[in-house]
């Protein structure tokens, strides 16, 4: 009995401890339905955009870029087909295998460290580009096509350039460098500048995927839109035209602009590279290209600043007549030489030009003349003149590397040398040498500038872009005075480029000036020194041959500006190209 | 050692219709989470389904004397089970789970489940007369309990030898152990956790930090659970529909058969079908519960109630699992994960109980 009654009370536990667990497995299913709850009803957005990020693959298609073409719509930046090697990973388990197969059996010089680290994140349904392939590649590889399973042969587009002689102006184009950026971009001039332009818009392609990156299905297609093509104001056959007349071991820029509008025609630099190496990752030509001494990549037409010299002349004639200071029929004598307190300034006329009036000074680049003007100019006025009319200044027209060139004045050289000015070196700026840097662009920005009376179209290399004038118009009488001088330099005996007229008559007539410009490296104080001339001058100190010239000279449609670096003298070298140059873009009216 | 045949009209068929339909939701959900195909799991987890119905009914029909005094002998069974299981086992994904007998992989742990239950209840009732239980008459199921524990733990399988403990523990607290004692030992554990930590193998602690903080690991542990939270979360109330969930069908859900069903079924079916299939588990778990406060003999009661607390213990912690609230441990949920083993030992557990419910206990059972 006494058994029984504890064995009824063992039994009554139970039931109280069945509550418990009872009680206890409700609470957390209760926990457990909170938390689904919480799951699926509050933060069910949460939850349902990150379903939809894991399935939706957004996949951007490249779009074609815009082409490039001259004023006449020849095409000289494109695009062309191009195949590479790819290797698609989910095709064959011994995907790296057969890489490194296909870089024993085709010499591809793949960097195997560098391929493994990237595809190992990278979609194996996507194809991982390994290298370009050229059509004796592709031959190669179809012989031996059985051996792959994983590597196939894909096509892409890249650009194509059929004319070197513009990469100097068109630039190239560069890999991604992050990430985010999925193909190739402009890196170089026109292409950089106009990236925006030309690029276009990338297609989409959303799918789902699986977790694998495996596309199931594809929801929606937006095609690519192709970039917008640009139109120059180059010319192809005076661009090609002119770069043949660059002396080929000479340094030299050549720039042809139109004196109406300020489009340029043309614009050459030698030595010159061909942009399509890049495209063609060539990479032993872009190598050499980078560490050549002779730097090809750099453009004189913009980039090169050099001592203007005697083509400078006319502003320091136009600052003499605004200032009144010389009359143009007034003769000043030149004995070879001027002096300023206790140095002397020499003329390149060792005998000097005798009486000299402003039109014979600038026809016969007397320097003396200009150091009796400049002894009662102000350099600022030099300055404030020379920025007028084109000196100076960037334009801003889309190339690397443009430079704004010097001209000094009192206020620059107390900031940047922190000295005062000398009227000796007033002298010397009014005949283009001196501190004065200029490139082949300015300088014929500048003579467009005088030709047009003051008010000058900025120059231009993107054919719609509207003309632009800026500038401030000159006295109509000086500007004449100073045009008659500049056609007699050609067309009047004891012209410095009387030559020209002689030597081909047939040519187109034109007027312009010749300049010899001194290679910064001689000091003043050797230019004075008598044994300057029957030194040994090393090719790099030889002067630098300019010219700046016009056509036809009574109607100026043409400028030409040429600089040959350590040429010699300007009437000699520079001038003669010029002249052929503009009777070309005359002749076939460029 | 079998009942009269006819004691097969006693059956609770309640029960049995309950088993039914979640099986029934199992089979749906393998065949969803396979995009729509019977093929490879739904196909033979009905199968051995069906393979295991004569031994369903033939457990149903045992004697329940016959169990009671095979108790020490079915432990003894799964004990030199598990040691073979440790020399001769079939080794995959890093542990030692499996043996073979007659082609069938076996998962010697799930059956180790019901024989510790049926050992621990033939014990307790042999105490029946004692009004509280000691501290001293505990100390023999809990030592027989941690030997299970641990040579489960080091195959490794931490979550079936984590239940293991947990059945053996609820068994003592059901049959009555003064409270004091859990209560202490709950404090002990507290406090020697840090050791017990040292003693986890890296991937276990690694589990269980990433389990804390998933995103220590988006694309590798962490994968799993946050992965199965989005599924289950971007179900929603009502779900994505029947087959419509992306998650599963792109395979963003990894070990979505076995350990991570749960996720599929809550994305397609939503916080309804959820809550639904909870209530359906919490119900199945409550018949052969409800039996139990019939019944005088403690024997009987501690197989009905353990028994079936077991499901319902498994099927909640499978679900925390996915949902985040517990560590990934690797759970079956129970009817519904891929995996024979498990079906089979629900089988017997569920055919236990049904055999257990239909108990007349007018005579006295066991002596």
């Amino acid at each position: 009995m006494e058994k029984n009654k504890t064995s009824e009370d063992s039994i009554k536990i139970l039931n109280r401890r069945s509550f418990i667990i009872i009680i206890v497995g409700a609470i957390l299913s209760f926990i457990v339905s909170l938390r689904l709850f919480s799951l699926q009803v509050i933060n069910f957005n949460f939850y349902k955009k990150k379903s939809v990020e894991n399935k939706l693959s957004i996949k951007l298609t490249p779009p074609l870029r815009g082409d490039i073409y001259d004023s006449k719509k020849n095409l000289i930046a494109g695009s062309s087909s191009l195949y590479e090697f790819a290797v698609f990973k989910n095709l064959s388990k011994d995907h790296f295998q057969e890489i490194k197969k296909l870089d024993s059996l085709i010499n591809l010089n793949l960097n195997f460290e560098e391929i493994s680290k990237r595809l190992k994140k990278y979609n194996e349904y996507s194809g991982f580009s390994l290298s370009r392939a050229s059509w004796e590649q592709i031959v190669e590889f179809e012989k031996n096509k059985f051996l792959f399973n994983s590597i196939k042969i894909i096509e892409s587009k890249k650009r194509y350039y059929p004319y070197q002689n513009f990469s100097q102006i068109i630039g190239y184009m560069g890999q991604p460098t992050q990430s985010s950026e999925l193909y190739s971009k402009g890196v170089f001039h026109l292409e950089k500048s106009y990236e925006k332009h030309l690029k276009g818009t990338p297609g989409k392609i959303f799918s789902e995927v699986n977790a694998k990156g495996k596309t199931i299905r594809e929801i929606s297609i937006e095609k690519s839109i192709k970039g917008n093509d640009l139109d120059l104001t180059l010319d192809l056959s005076l661009q090609n035209y002119a770069q043949s007349q660059l002396p080929r071991n000479k340094k030299g820029s050549i720039v042809v602009i139109s004196v109406s509008d300020g489009s340029i025609l043309s614009m050459n630099s030698n030595p010159t590279f061909d942009a399509q190496i890049f495209e063609d990752r060539e990479n032993n030509k872009i190598q050499d290209l980078l560490n050549d001494d002779q730097k090809p990549l750099f453009n004189r037409a913009f980039s090169g600043f050099y001592p203007p010299g005697s083509v400078f002349k006319p502003i320091s004639a136009l600052v003499g007549l605004q200032r009144n200071l010389i009359d143009p029929q007034k003769e000043v004598f030149c004995k070879g030489h001027s002096s300023l307190g206790d140095r002397n300034y020499y003329c390149w006329k060792k005998k000097g030009h005798g009486k000299v009036n402003l039109k014979k000074a600038i026809k016969e680049s007397c320097d003396v003349y200009f150091y009796e003007l400049a002894k009662k100019t102000n350099i600022d006025d030099i300055a404030s003149l020379s920025s007028n009319l084109g000196l100076n200044k960037e334009y801003d027209i889309g190339l690397s590397n443009i430079g704004k060139g010097l001209v000094p004045s009192k206020k620059w050289k107390k900031a940047f040398l922190e000295e005062s000015w000398y009227q000796g070196e007033t002298l010397i700026t009014c005949i283009g040498q001196g501190y004065n840097q200029t490139s082949p662009l300015q300088l014929a920005t500048l003579y467009s500038a005088i030709l047009n009376g003051g008010k000058y179209p900025i120059p231009k290399l993107d054919k719609n872009t509207p003309t632009k004038f800026t500038g401030k118009l000159l006295n109509n009488e000086h500007q004449k005075i100073i045009v008659n001088s500049l056609n007699a330099v050609v067309q009047e005996p004891r012209g410095t480029a009387h030559k020209l007229s002689i030597s081909n008559p047939e040519f187109v007539k034109i007027g312009g000036k010749t300049g010899t410009s001194q290679v910064v490296r001689i000091k003043e104080s050797e230019r004075e020194d008598d044994q300057y001339k029957s030194k040994e001058i090393e090719e790099r100190f030889k002067d630098h041959s300019v010219f700046v010239g016009y056509a036809p000279y009574d109607k100026p449609k043409y400028i030409a500006s040429v600089i040959i670096e350590n040429g010699g003298s300007g009437s000699a070298v520079a001038a003669p190209i010029a002249h052929k140059i503009l009777d070309f873009a005359f002749k076939n009216n460029v | 050692m079998f009942k009269e045949f006819k004691s097969i009209f006693n059956l609770n068929w309640i029960y049995i219709f309950i088993l039914l339909i979640i099986f029934w939701i199992g089979e749906i959900n393998l065949y969803s989470a396979a995009g729509g195909s019977l093929d490879p799991w739904a196909s033979n987890q009905l199968i051995r389904f069906l393979f295991f119905l004569p031994l369903f009914f033939l457990v149903i029909m045992l004697e329940p004397k016959f169990i009671f005094n095979f108790a020490e002998i079915f432990l003894i069974l799964v004990l030199i089970g598990l040691i073979t299981t440790l020399i001769f086992g079939y080794t995959g994904m890093g542990a030692t789970r499996w043996i073979r007998i007659a082609g069938f992989n076996l998962q010697v742990s799930e059956f180790t489940k019901i024989a510790l239950v049926i050992f621990m209840a033939k014990y307790f009732h042999k105490l029946n007369a004692e009004k509280t239980i000691g501290l001293f008459k505990s100390i023999l199921p809990l030592i027989v309990s941690v030997i299970f524990f641990v040579l489960v733990a080091i195959q490794p399988d931490l979550g079936t030898a984590v239940i293991i403990l947990a059945l053996g523990l609820v068994v003592i607290f059901y049959a009555g152990i003064k409270l004091i004692y859990p209560l202490i030992s709950i404090g002990i554990i507290l406090s020697i956790s840090p050791i017990l930590w040292t003693f986890l193998k890296p991937y276990q602690q690694n589990r269980i930090q990433i389990f804390l903080n998933p995103d220590l690991d988006p694309l590798g542990r962490g994968y799993h659970i946050i992965q199965s939270k989005i599924a289950i979360g971007s179900g929603g109330l009502k779900g994505n529909g029947f087959l419509e969930g992306s998650q599963s069908s792109l395979d963003f859900l990894p070990e979505k058969e076995t350990d991570f069903v749960f996720a599929i079924f809550s994305e397609q079916f939503g916080f309804t079908g959820s809550i639904l299939l909870i209530s359906l588990f919490f119900i199945m778990f409550l018949i052969p519960v409800l039996k139990t406060f019939k019944l005088t003999q403690a024997f009987n009661k501690i197989i009905l109630f353990v028994l079936s607390f077991k499901i319902f213990f498994e099927f909640l912690i499978n679900i925390s699992m996915t949902i985040g609230i517990l560590p990934v441990v690797g759970v079956a949920l129970p009817f519904m994960s891929y995996g024979g083993s498990s079906l089979l030992s629900n089988l017997i557990i569920c055919a236990l109980l049904l055999n257990f419910m239909s108990i007349n206990e007018k005579k006295r059972m066991f002596s």
